[in-house]
């Protein structure tokens, strides 16, 4: 899941200062999860713009929408049908930021702005917390680390075991909240009864499936293209 | 009306409370609307299915408290107390909202009776705008309510009231009236399209035993009888009552209030089985009554054509092995009791003189009638109430009466039977044993009755009523049985879990979308607070109706006629002990105090959301004024409440309205004392 935090409430006031009917889409899927971008935030933010700009002595419009996912076409067209006809001056979509971008993508001359910061890639770990699991890179190196990924959950990124800033269990970088990766993937191991395979070291990443050669893409060749 | 009773359509699924009551009323509804401060819409609730509310609210032997599902937690809601509390604080509301029937039907019907069975039939069938005339024997309607329910238990004006209600309809009354007498039956099927036999079980059985016939022994509903007319008989200083069913109770207390040093309750049943209501045995014997139980009469003793004793022979055994009646005695040991009288109430039949001459079908003294469709072996003479159905409650007399008035309606229209179909009913079912220990456990409201000391020495009614803090606290007790959370917009629901997380109960659970199984939810609302996809909602707890209540109030005002500050005071209903606070308020009240109250069946329920939306309706502050501290029904859900506030204060200072403008308060002590301070404070 894709967690996301709201953005300040000034910050995305402020965005809108200068537009008059205003649009708040929220989405059903990871956003409403992490409890940052559901239909309940999207209501939420509109009625604190409401007050927000009503103490202003500004009367803007603040209208509401939430969809099923903001990363789907079919689930955006009644958005950009909506913006069309009720002639909507901005958007602010509480989607992740592939909502973001896939309402600009389509919004003509209408612009659109966050009202989330995204965050990482994450998991719920108990009521009100997640926490970051995956890094998206491409190329999936867990079967190495007993399923426990460095690179997205070692501060540094190591592949080879623990830094200097390992103690206790915990990383340095803030030992009350965060576990050493590499000690929990050497427990991981120990009890899978595979410790030696951290003897072999594993090679520098190759890092061209996580950035290089521009923006990535994923094709299904048995639906793509279909006429 | 095709419907089995005006409060529920085949295929509803029931409370059990409802299901249990033989008029199925919507108990939960009038439970709630009572908890609201609404006693009239309750009686309104009450009314629809009972026409003897008054009555039942002293009488009835509440089946619907035996399956009341708050049992499984701690101890039912008391139903009946209610009742009374509804129909003792709506009286003029009851007069003012009588109605008579707008169009008038062709035809005729003689009611021949004028117990619970035969005016509810009574009643109905004027409502539908026949012409009914109810023929009464005595010169007081009301059947065996008037007659033989001693007044301590059932006062006179509490019949009245329903009485007067029911008459209210435009009922005609030929009371002092007994037909075969007065009037022929035939007359009375000669000037009637139909008739209705509701003549109930008027007599009492005898008893075939030596000295039965004597000076001094009484049959039971005639001594009842003869005390409600304020002729008691004569009688000496010990009394014992043969029989072991409620009318035996109500005969034995009744005597003993004449005045005796020693009453008995002699029947053939083990204290287990004995067919009384447990309650009433036990104040009957508060009030110094002994019950002698497995002994059944062998003879009654005299001197001087007097009863001076009776003697018993042991019961092994009443029932068969097919349950049948079928007492078993060892005549070897017996006991012999000396008393003055004897009072028999070993059962009742009825008296069916008036249809010796008839072509209406009697068997071995009985009125053969056909239950399914209320119909006598007579073309257009039917039957309702205990005559039919033998001996029963007053509640299900009732239920008889409506079903005899849908019969004959139909009859009356059609020239056809009706049989009335076999009802299945669908409940919720018990309350799940690991739902209920999470409940909390509230007391029942429990009334003290008069001492028993005092109790016997007249016949003055033994139980004070509820006052109106003890109704409404009790009424909180009520679980609203599946009025609780729905998924309604399962097509928002991402299953992110946080419904299951909130849950007291655990109750919540994501099968594919969220799922709040009925048969367990407890109503608290946690789960719609919290939800972030806005998709589920309380059936009995609506919060865009009550936004849009807000909103309406406010526009309705303007704010700036409107004392400042405005403040929107969210109070925990469940904390009032009056209607003080719970009546609507009137404009004028909200502009003059600039406080908005909006009651809610626990603050806890209140979204973060609608802590701030009053701030967008023009309001200056918030308050939520919760419960006192522990008081909560719902465990968990002060402290979600709590960092539901603290949620919003900080996002009040975001949007640059400041945090302080809205508060958390607990009530201290009553509401009505409490809140105001709280208020005052604010402004």
């Amino acid at each position: 899941m894709i967690v996301a935090d709201p953005k300040p409430f000034g910050q995305v006031k402020g965005y809108l200062e200068n537009f008059e009917r205003i649009l708040i889409v929220g989405c059903g899927a990871c956003t409403t999860v992490c409890l940052a971008g559901g239909e309940a935030e999207v209501r939420l933010l509109a009625s604190g713009m409401r007050i927000a700009f009503g103490r202003d002595g500004q009367s803007k419009t603040i209208l509401e929408d939430c969809v099923q996912r903001q990363c789907d076409v079919e689930f955006v067209l009644p958005v950009l049908s909506r913006v069309d006809n009720e002639k909507i001056d901005a958007v602010v979509t509480i989607a992740c930021g592939v909502g973001v971008n896939f309402l600009a993508d389509r919004l003509g001359k209408t612009p659109v702005f966050p009202g989330l910061n995204t965050t990482f890639y994450g998991a719920g770990m108990e009521p009100g917390l997640w926490a970051e699991m995956c890094a998206g890179c491409g190329e999936c190196m867990t079967a190495l680390t007993g399923g426990i990924c460095p690179v997205a959950r070692c501060s540094k990124h190591l592949l080879n075991g623990p830094c200097g800033g390992s103690e206790k269990g915990k990383c340095e970088v803030d030992p009350a909240n965060i576990d050493c990766v590499w000690q929990l993937i050497y427990d991981r191991l120990k009890r899978l009864g595979r410790l030696d395979d951290l003897q072999n070291i594993i090679a520098p990443k190759d890092w061209r499936t996580a950035a290089d050669g521009g923006v990535r893409r994923t094709i299904r060749e048995h639906l793509y293209k279909l006429r | 009306m095709d419907k089995e009773s005006p409060q529920i359509s085949s295929g509803d699924v029931l409370s059990t409370c409802s299901a249990a009551c033989p008029v199925h009323t919507d108990t939960r509804e009038y439970v709630q609307r009572l908890s609201r401060g609404d006693y009239e819409g309750a009686l309104d609730v009450l009314l629809e299915v009972n026409p003897f509310p008054s009555v039942c609210g002293r009488i009835c032997h509440h089946p619907c408290e035996s399956e009341c599902r708050r049992r499984a937690i701690d101890e039912a809601v008391s139903l009946r107390m209610l009742k009374r509390f509804v129909v003792e604080n709506t009286k003029e509301y009851r007069i003012a909202r009588r109605k008579k029937p707008a169009d008038r039907k062709a035809g005729t019907v003689a009611v021949i009776g004028s117990g619970p069975s035969g005016l509810t039939a009574a009643l109905d069938l004027t409502l539908r705008g026949y012409r009914v005339r109810v023929y009464e024997k005595d010169s007081k309607l009301g059947g065996m309510l008037a007659h033989a329910i001693p007044r301590y238990r059932l006062p006179v004006e509490a019949l009245a009231e329903d009485i007067e209600d029911i008459l209210a309809s435009g009922i005609e009354v030929k009371t002092n009236c007994r037909v075969g007498t007065d009037i022929s039956f035939d007359e009375l099927r000669s000037e009637n399209e139909a008739i209705l036999i509701a003549a109930g079980l008027s007599e009492s059985h005898s008893l075939s035993i030596p000295g039965a016939e004597s000076n001094g022994v009484f049959p039971g509903i005639t001594f009842l009888w003869d005390i409600a007319n304020a002729m008691p008989p004569e009688m000496g200083d010990r009394v014992l009552v043969v029989g072991g069913g409620n009318v035996a109770i109500d005969i034995a207390r009744a005597a003993k209030r004449l005045g005796p040093s020693k009453v008995y309750l002699a029947c053939l049943e083990t204290r287990e089985e004995m067919p009384a209501w447990k309650w009433e045995t036990e104040e009957a014997e508060q009030e110094g009554i002994e019950v002698l139980n497995s002994w059944g009469p062998k003879a009654i003793l005299t001197e001087n054509n007097k009863v001076s004793g009776i003697d018993l022979k042991r019961c092994t055994s009443v029932f068969d092995d097919q349950h049948r009646f079928n007492p078993r005695y060892d005549e070897s040991v017996t006991t012999r009791v000396e008393v003055d009288n004897v009072i028999l109430a070993v059962g009742q039949k009825a008296d069916l003189e008036f249809l010796t001459k008839t072509s209406v079908a009697i068997e071995r003294g009985r009125l053969l009638c056909d239950r399914a469709s209320m119909s006598t072996s007579e073309r257009g003479v039917f039957a309702c109430g205990e005559v039919m159905t033998g001996p029963g409650s007053a509640i299900q007399a009732i239920a008889t009466g409506h079903e005899a008035a849908r019969v004959i309606a139909h009859f009356l229209e059609t020239g056809e039977k009706l049989k009335l179909p076999q009802r299945t009913i669908t409940t919720i079912g018990e309350l799940p044993a690991a739902t209920a220990a999470r409940a909390k456990r509230v007391d029942r409201v429990e009334v003290s009755l008069a001492d028993p000391a005092e109790r016997i020495r007249d016949f003055s009614p033994i139980e004070p009523g509820y006052s109106e803090a003890e109704a409404l606290a009790e009424s909180r007790r009520c679980l609203a049985c599946a009025s609780g959370a729905q998924l309604k917009f399962p097509e928002h629901c991402a299953g992110c879990l946080t419904c299951v997380r909130v849950c007291p109960f655990g109750v919540a659970q994501v099968r594919g979308t969220a799922v709040m199984p009925a048969q367990q939810c407890q109503t608290c609302g946690l789960c719609a607070a919290e939800c972030p996809a806005a998709a589920i909602e309380l059936s009995r707890f609506d919060t865009n109706r009550m936004k849009d209540t807000l909103r309406d109030i406010v526009k309705r005002q303007g704010t700036s006629r409107i004392a400042r500050p405005l403040v929107v005071s969210y109070c925990c209903l469940n904390e009032t002990t009056s209607r003080k606070f719970l009546w609507e308020q009137t404009d004028e009240e909200i502009r003059q105090s600039g406080i908005v109250r909006v009651m809610v069946p626990c603050v806890g329920r209140l979204s973060a959301l609608d802590l701030i939306t009053p701030f967008e309706l023009g309001a200056d502050k918030v308050a939520v004024i919760a419960c006192a501290e522990k008081d909560c029904f719902y465990s968990g859900s002060e402290e979600l409440l709590s960092r539901r506030v603290t949620r919003a204060k900080k996002f009040l200072d975001q949007i640059g309205v400041g945090q302080d403008n809205v508060q958390l308060f607990r009530t201290d002590g009553n509401a009505e004392e409490c809140w105001p301070l709280i208020w005052e404070e604010l402004k």
